[in-house]
């Protein structure tokens, strides 16, 4: 009961399923959430721990409630209050000198997953507005191989149908993908029903044996990064066995020839010596694949955070090709963004080489459009990648840096080197709702609303625009993200561009200015809770599958671009013999920023372990529970040891939410400029005593 | 009529929701989820039993069976004395140290009161957690074998296929 008391419908702040439920709220507080059983939406009511958890860190004491200003060293974390003024004139100030002693090019922005469409977009616009296209987010360290890979095999990187094709897939391949502990409710309501209750096969690939892997029918355990070698061999029986779909290919797709050609040599017992997974089980699994009918084949952080990303991602998309399995219904591919709007925020054009729609920089007839709505000329020079800002802040070429909603200091590789640059900087803001790892380091920290404090648009995974509402009030003088936006743009002298009264206004700017999105009005939004999946060109149509008719690449086919195997970044030698990698908990969350602050969630998934094959643990006279020391050639971590079967040997693996990323190295991909997250050489020890 | 929460432990990914959602009601979860080294995990909670033992040992009637068939204690009446929890063949009521009274799920009384699913059931991703009749939860499990058999049955012997299977 209660006089106030209010159900208000919000998304789900943690991964991009796009769960929905209820917050209820008394006089503007948060008291709990309430599941929704009323509306037809994506999770049925379900939802994860976090789901169920999401209200938690919302009024946890360390919430920024005032403007700070640092006092102590950087990285030391001490300041002192200040006011919103102070502190918007403080930045404009600060971003104007550097700009006119350096030049633009030494401002850089990044946006974030964890806020909504509307303020990414603004975000990106004021970085444009001071001439500069440094604006990034960290899709670059997530999903940037699959957009690359995919953009040049299809056109187009998004999931491709919706979340009800998948239990009709005969055959379902999880590749680098654990959505049991990522995104359980996809996989309760839709993967684990087309696996127990319809009979699809599941395939897995994954060095780990993971609670998704518990219902494989085969699963390939390949040393990580090496998963190339295995979709090569897969390549190479589809196309030497003549498992493909010969009138799919003919019709929709060019290039088998060369393909075909340069995976000669890829057979499966050469993948085997690369790859450690047995050349029966790659080829069994390749058949079963090319012979189901209808697959589902998605992709996560597995493949894509590796220095040869995009290239394992092309060799998979081009699986999904031959067989013929685009464009019906029973089937799906794509790659899972880890946050709830870090496809959106893509959109946007949070990209140092993009406009917003994702239209390249070098689009002309697009560029002119916007700008001619906006009424100001964007840079021409194309930015610098998020991973590059860190040696460009090092080299003394970037001077300022501002972050909204996004915590680098944790989530870069080799996060000492990333500590030195974010020491030298000489500006750096954050604006977030904890002060995070990064915030430590600012020289101003401006506290933002959280995502139920604030009306918002977010894209889900399965391409759906969807519309979440303010729930609370937000704690002391906290604000959302696009409001000091605003302030500061205003401050800056940008006001006339930046005419927003609230979030709808913005939503009908991008309308406006992003066409796939122009049927994504707030009335539409606010009317349905279910929202629409994009490309939705006007108020009465959305696309829930795509590739029906043809494929985005100009000519419209599939190009089957043949490619060539490339070693990880690092692998194991004499003095770091073992393969590293990184996996998540179902409880927590990326860099912890909200997780770690969540009481039931921080107290079922306390602490980190690193798991160890018990042959590997034997040899190394490891116990269960023992203290080890982690090395790679950047740092050292003492890490519990779990003793397991299901990790294979020769490979260990600890979860990245703490960490983790001090071992990582920074190589990139060459194409996605992705650094390799997922892989480095190690040596364990047993720490004595 | 008696419901209860049924358990299909093929489908639970061991993702505490349950857990979860039962803290977040209760602020205590009363709900457990073991796992095991074979990756298989159980959800665990109160069975409320037909003969429930930890009713029979309450020397103060603190302990009652509700419409549904919950096993609920009355806080006013528990006088903490712990009998329940030591007859409780699963171990399932807990002393509450702050208030010195037992503590045990209640299949969410006050949620079904207002037409809800308990807490649990409604979070738990996979719905390894079921509420309902057990004939019912039954009917839906065997029915589905049922019209297996149908199914091979209308296109062969049905001994033979079910063998072969
Ligand atoms: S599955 Fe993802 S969107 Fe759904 S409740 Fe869990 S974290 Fe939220
Ligand atoms: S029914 Fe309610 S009290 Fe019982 S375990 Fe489930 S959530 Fe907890
Ligand atoms: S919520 Fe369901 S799947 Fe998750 S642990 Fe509980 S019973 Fe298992």
């Amino acid at each position: 009961m209660g006089m106030a008391e209010k159900r208000i419908s919000v998304v789900c702040p943690w991964c991009s399923v796009g769960c929905r439920f209820y917050i209820v709220n008394v006089n503007g507080y948060p008291k709990k959430i309430e599941f929704d059983y009323d509306h037809d939406i994506r999770n049925h009511g379900k939802l994860c721990p976090k789901g169920v958890a999401a209200f938690q860190h919302l009024r946890h004491p360390d919430r920024l409630k005032k403007p700070l200003k640092r006092v102590g060293e950087r990285g030391e974390g001490k300041f002192k209050e200040i006011s919103w003024e102070e502190a918007i004139k403080e930045i404009a100030q600060k971003l104007s000198e550097i700009k006119e002693k350096y030049g633009s090019e030494a401002l850089a922005f990044l946006g974030s997953e964890r806020c909504s469409i509307e303020e990414n977009y603004v975000l990106q616009k004021l970085a444009r507005a001071l001439g500069t296209n440094n604006i990034e987010y960290v899709c670059r360290m997530c999903q940037s191989t699959a957009v690359a890979g995919k953009g040049m095999v299809l056109g187009h990187p998004g999931l491709t149908n919706p979340f009800e094709d998948i239990l009709k897939a005969k055959v379902i391949v999880l590749w680098g993908y654990n959505p049991a502990a990522t995104n359980p409710v996809f996989f309760g309501q839709y993967i684990e029903k087309a696996i127990l209750d319809n009979n699809a096969t599941l395939i897995v690939v994954d060095p780990r044996k993971t609670k998704t892997a518990k219902y494989a029918d085969i699963h390939l355990q390949p040393y990580p990064g090496t998963d190339l070698a295995i979709a090569l061999a897969m390549l190479n029986v589809i196309i030497t066995e003549e498992l493909y779909d010969k009138d799919f290919v003919a019709e929709r797709a060019e290039g088998l020839e060369e393909l075909a050609k340069t995976v000669e040599k890829y057979t499966p017992e050469w993948a085997e010596k690369v790859s450690g997974v047995p050349a029966e089980l790659i080829r069994k699994a390749a058949i079963t694949f090319a012979t189901a009918g209808t697959a589902a084949l998605l992709t996560n952080e597995g493949v894509n955070q590796h220095a040869n990303g995009t290239r394992t991602v092309m060799a998979i998309t081009e699986m999904m090709v031959l067989c013929g399995y685009f464009g019906k219904e029973g089937v799906m591919s794509g790659a899972i963004p880890g946050a709830h709007n870090g496809m959106g925020a893509g959109l946007m054009g949070i990209g140092p080489h993009e406009l917003p729609g994702r239209f390249p920089l070098h689009a002309e007839e697009h560029k002119r459009r916007i700008e001619e709505a906006w009424g100001f000329k964007i840079p021409e020079k194309p930015g610098i990648t998020y991973v590059e800002m860190i040696d460009a802040i090092l080299e003394g070429k970037l001077k300022a840096l501002y972050v909204m909603g996004t915590n680098p200091a944790k989530a870069l590789p080799n996060l000492k080197k990333a500590e030195e640059a974010f020491k030298n900087i000489e500006f750096l803001v954050v604006q977030d709702i904890f002060l995070t790892e990064t915030a430590k380091y600012a020289d101003i920290v401006l506290p933002a609303a959280a995502w139920f404090e604030k009306d918002g648009t977010a894209i889900s995974f399965e391409r759906r625009v969807q519309r979440s509402f303010k729930a609370a009030d937000a704690p002391g003088e906290a604000k959302p993200d696009w409001e000091i936006l605003v302030m500061l743009a205003k401050e800056l002298g940008f006001g006339e561009y930046f005419n927003y009264s609230d979030a709808d206004d913005i939503l009908r700017e991008i309308n406006r200015i992003i066409p796939p999105l122009a049927g994504a009005t707030p009335e539409r939004l606010k009317k349905n809770l279910k929202g629409c999946m994009i490309p939705c060109p006007d108020e009465n149509t959305e696309v829930p599958r795509l590739f029906v008719q043809g494929f985005l690449t100009p000519n419209g086919k599939a190009q089957l671009i043949p490619v060539e195997y490339k070693e990880p970044g690092e692998v194991p030698d004499e003095e770091y013999p073992f393969w590293l990698t990184n996996y998540r908990f179902v409880g927590h969350f990326h860099t912890g920023t909200m997780s770690h602050r969540s009481k039931s969630l921080s107290k079922r998934w306390p602490e980190e372990y690193i798991e160890i094959n018990e042959n590997d643990a034997k040899r190394l006279g490891i116990k269960d529970g023992d203290l080890v020391r982690v090395e790679t050639r950047r740092a050292a971590l003492v890490l519990r040891a779990k003793v397991t079967p299901h990790i294979r040997e020769g490979v260990v693996a600890a979860p990245w939410h703490w960490d983790f990323n001090y071992l990582t190295t920074d190589v990139l991909d060459e194409y996605a400029k992705m650094p390799e997250l997922k892989t480095a050489a190690c040596r364990i020890s047993k720490v004595e005593g | 009529m008696s419901k209860k929460i049924f358990i299909d432990f093929k489908r639970c990914i061991a993702c505490k929701a349950c857990e979860v959602a039962c803290e977040m009601e209760h602020g205590e979860a009363r709900i457990r989820v073991f796992e095991f080294p074979d990756l298989t995990s159980v959800a665990f909670n109160c069975r409320h039993c037909e003969k429930a033992p930890c009713m029979e040992v309450c020397p103060v009637n603190a302990l009652s069976k509700d419409d549904d068939g919950a096993v609920v204690l009355d806080p006013l009446k528990c006088i903490g004395c712990l009998m329940c929890g030591l007859a409780c063949p699963f171990g399932i009521p807990k002393i509450d140290e702050y208030n010195k009274i037992m503590d045990k799920c209640d299949l969410c009384a006050h949620r079904r009161a207002e037409g809800k699913l308990p807490a649990c059931v409604s979070a738990c991703p996979t719905e390894a957690l079921k509420y309902g009749d057990i004939n019912d939860v039954l009917w839906a499990r065997e029915g589905k074998i049922v019209a297996e058999l149908k199914d091979i049955g209308d296109r062969t012997n049905v001994l033979e296929a079910y063998l072969i299977r």
